[in-house]
């Protein structure tokens, strides 16, 4: 006797035919389900944004506000303090940049995109001197672990921002402001000169009318007769500002050096990890100073890689893999740039490749030998596979 | 002459396995993954300091080197066992219903017997008499389903055919007359996505029996670790991979499959197709519905999704006794109605059961020092998600994820005071990752007639095949993990005539 003979003696086994049978007489048709996953998700994440430049505004002598607008009719919601990895094409190459939205989440009408000139900046530079009004691009949507999060951020939000570092912070101020959120914040804000403060008209008006938002700015290299704060934003600073940091959660956003140093100095407080947020910033401006660089290395070396099946091409030491991808044409997915997201997590057939600290890498992917070419510098010739 | 022999569409569990079968047995392979990451559920991801296990909790079929259950024995040929670094997990799990009842179990017939005994010692006949059928039952399964006895008859294996498709719950009835001890006994009905009602005793008890003997496990480095090693194998093997680079479409001519069109427009041609997509995505988005015989499309038309999960997963800046957690395994319910409870799935009111699962306590260099993980998981159906607007997603994502916390703080009050991060899994995170209808993780729900015993598992379309949840499986890593496998065995018999 077969198996499925035998199995139509188990007890109920005939009532579970019937069953079938009714059902089947009266099916569901899933082709009306086609395309549905798709459409669901393009509402929250769609897997790229056709945008324009609607309109551009000056907001110091190095930094302008790009607003965007869709090419789609639509932009998906997005949390304050999350950014766009913006595609750029500039001298022929093709390349990206993620950038915080600085505008509100409350409207979805256009995203709003701060640039400050960095110096030697490829895509700054583009950006500010060769981009005008009604010019398009495409992006990633928005993403970024920088955020609020209900969950356990609580209600006293102390924001340390360098320079550009202010644009996710005008977004989460706008975000708490527009929604009279019954959430505290203090924004301390450093810059080299007062010329350099993005948003202090914005931000200081919405602080005269909401008590629950204040601003501190500090300048490190005041012009003669600056009567406001100056100096670095140090420990000291920072207690005398935050008052009691019990309960308090830590907001961290600016230029690399400060990083270092701000996070040096929260640390004085017996701030604990749990406390303090920290937004991911793009590959370090010297990677041979980061530790654990090794010194039979210079950033002027460089070396073969051989994409596996497709080309050979020459990468400097001193800058990420995925740069000098680019250059050679060679486009891979990516969207943080800072080592963080594992987009652009590719497989090192041989060769050695330094990430500086901080690159999320998985513990098996180490094992394996993947590595993420945006914050991945070659110390060898490489074989990669893309 | 094909591009290749076989093209494995999605590097899930099972695409993995098959991918790794059918390239060992000497076939040229293609494994399409539209992430950049192999793993599928079997993945992690980074916050903070933090490498998050997306999805085991338990795996199930290892057994002991000395007594292999069948997943041992399925990663030993496959050459990638010793590769691999499996934690055994201290013990079955814990129930906890605060305020009435709290009970922890070992991965064990006597001990686990005895504590339940000595717990409820009115109830020590009920709990020996459950726990002898359990066993009987499965060990007649294992003579007609496994060894497939041909003398296999009604009166020489009655439990098998009495017990098969009587619902869990009866089979409770049956012995116990207060709900604590299905409530203990039953929690593994959550693995499975259906309430006792509604879950065949052959299922449940293949289940419960199965993580008895052969032990609940974990590995090293999280399931991440399994799938770049089946990867690696892969690739060691000859198989060709590529990442970001989903199907578009399997192209079928004469009811047979001739080759599939990548996402980027690319086209290749096989004969063999092995999709680790879900069945429905198989045959309404991948091939043109109308390619698809009437009846199979029917049949597809009487399966309901299965469900999903929001998972919380959290980085604790604290070691896991710093808060009370003493046990990997805990599921805490607001209270003892499984049926209560699954009904709850199907909204967004407060789960009212949940798994928190504490990896560091079985494998204390899980998370960094001083530090540990948890991840609380609530199934839920993706249907009431779906209905969200965008804009209020986020919102209400994190108020169900905060009702989550307050349960389990009722177990362990100083949970969310230690929280470093925490990120929060939706069925439409599910979706997004998996590309599955529903989010649904486990495939279609497994109601008696979506068993095995009713299904037809072969594909209407030559040479294509299936692998996963969907594929008939059930889902769970060890199904997953051993239905490509099987899959891959199928083309291998095939195409060697």
């Amino acid at each position: 006797m077969n198996k499925e003979n035998i199995n139509t003696q188990i007890d109920g086994y005939s009532d579970i035919q019937q069953e079938i049978a009714v059902l089947e007489k009266y099916a569901l048709d899933r082709g009306v389900e086609r395309g549905q996953v798709k459409q669901t998700i393009d509402w929250l994440h769609p897997k790229t944004l056709n945008l324009r430049i609607s309109e551009i505004r000056e907001e110091t002598d190095s930094t302008k506000t790009f607003r965007l607008v869709s090419r789609d009719k639509y932009l998906p919601p997005f949390q304050a303090g999350q950014y766009i990895n913006l595609f750029v094409e500039v001298d022929g190459v093709r390349t990206s940049r993620p950038y915080s939205i600085s505008s509100s989440p409350l409207q979805l009408g256009y995203y709003d995109m701060t640039v400050r000139r960095v110096d030697d900046g490829f895509v700054s530079s583009y950006l500010l001197d060769a981009v005008n009004a009604g010019d398009t691009f495409q992006s990633t949507s928005p993403a970024g672990q920088f955020y609020y999060n209900p969950l356990f951020h609580g209600n006293d939000l102390v924001f340390i921002a360098g320079g550009s570092g202010i644009t996710p912070f005008m977004s989460m101020i706008r975000d708490v402001v527009d929604r009279d959120l019954d959430r505290r914040i203090k924004l301390i804000y450093g810059n080299r000169s007062s010329n350099d403060i993005i948003f202090n008209k914005r931000i200081e008006k919405r602080t005269t009318r909401h008590s629950n938002l204040s601003m501190h700015t500090v300048i490190s290299e005041p012009e003669a007769g600056y009567d406001g704060l100056t100096g670095f934003i140090t420990a000291e600073l920072i207690d005398e500002l935050a008052g009691d940091v019990n309960g308090k959660m830590f907001y961290v956003c600016g230029p690399e050096a400060m990083y270092t140093f701000v996070l040096g100095e929260l640390d004085k407080l017996n701030i604990p990890k749990r406390r303090v947020r920290v937004e991911v910033f793009g590959p370090p401006s010297d990677a041979t100073c980061q530790p654990g660089w090794p010194e039979d290395v210079s950033a002027a070396d460089s070396f073969q890689v051989k994409l596996k099946g497709k080309a050979d091409i020459q990468a400097r030491a001193g800058e990420p893999l995925m740069n000098s991808l680019e250059r050679a044409g060679f486009v891979i997915e990516a969207s943080c740039r800072s080592g963080e997201c594992s987009l652009c997590r590719t497989k090192l057939i041989s060769g050695k490749v330094f990430h500086p600290q901080g690159v999320k890498l998985r513990k098996s992917d180490r094992t394996y030998g993947y590595i993420h070419p945006c914050m991945a510098y070659p110390l060898t010739d490489l074989e990669i596979s893309i | 002459m094909s591009d290749y022999d076989v093209v494995v569409v999605g590097a899930g569990n099972g695409g993995l396995t098959s991918a790794l079968r059918l390239a060992k047995s000497g076939l040229s392979v293609l494994l399409l993954e539209r992430h950049n990451v192999p793993g599928g559920c079997a993945t992690s991801f980074i916050r903070g300091r933090f490498e998050f296990e997306v999805a085991l909790h338990q795996l199930s079929g290892m057994g002991l080197e000395e007594f292999p259950g069948p997943l041992r024995g399925m990663l030993n040929e496959l050459g990638v066992i010793d590769k691999l670094d499996f934690v055994q997990m201290g013990n079955l799990y814990r129930v906890v219903v605060p305020g009435s009842l709290d009970v922890c179990l070992k991965a064990d017939r006597m001990a686990a017997t005895a504590t339940l005994k000595e717990k409820y010692p009115d109830q020590a006949e009920k709990v020996d008499g459950f726990f002898n059928l359990l066993y009987e039952y499965c060990t007649q399964w294992i003579s007609v389903a496994m060894m497939r006895d041909p003398e296999a008859s009604r009166e020489k294996y009655p439990t098998y055919f009495k017990y098969n498709l009587k619902s869990t719950q009866d089979v409770f009835d049956e012995f116990f007359k207060d709900p604590q001890l299905p409530a203990i006994l039953g929690i593994y009905w959550s693995y499975m996505g259906l309430p006792p009602s509604q879950l065949t005793f052959g299922l449940f008890a293949v289940t419960l029996w199965a993580y008895i003997e052969f032990k609940p496990w974990h590995l090293k480095g999280g399931s991440q670790a399994l799938s770049n090693t089946l990867l690696d194998a892969f690739l060691d093997a000859g198989g060709e991979v590529r990442f970001n680079c989903g199907a578009q479409k399997i192209n079928v001519a004469a009811g047979a499959v001739t080759g599939v069109v990548t996402e980027h427009g690319d086209e290749i041609s096989t004969k063999c197709v092995v999709s680790n997509a879900a069945a429905t995505t198989t045959y309404t988005d991948l091939i043109d519905p109308d390619l698809v015989p009437e009846q199979y499309m029917r049949e597809m038309g009487t399966r309901t999704v299965g469900t999903s999960f929001v998972t919380l997963f959290m980085g604790l800046d604290c070691e896991p006794g710093d808060v009370g957690i003493e046990q990997a395994t805990n599921f805490i319910l607001a209270d003892m109605d499984a049926e209560r409870a699954y009904k709850k799935t199907k909204t967004l009111e407060a789960p009212e059961y949940t798994l928190l699962t504490c990896y560091d306590v079985d494998d204390p260099e899980f998370s960094p020092e001083g530090a540990c993980q948890v991840s609380v998981v609530a199934l839920a159906y993706a249907d009431p998600w779906m209905a969200i607007p965008p804009t209020q997603y986020f919102d209400t994502k994190m108020a169900y994820a905060d009702k989550m916390i307050e349960l389990v703080s009722r177990v362990f009050p100083d949970l969310r005071s230690h929280i470093e991060e925490i990120d929060v899994a939706t069925p439409l995170t599910h979706m997004r990752y998996l590309g599955h209808p529903g989010g649904a993780a486990y495939g279609f729900d497994q109601h008696a007639k979506d068993t095995s015993l009713f299904t037809k598992r072969k594909s209407p379309i030559k040479g294509l095949f299936h692998a996963g949840a969907w594929s008939g499986s059930g889902g769970g890593f060890q199904p997953t993990l051993m239905s490509g496998d099987q899959a891959a065995r199928k083309i291998v018999r095939t195409i060697n005539g």
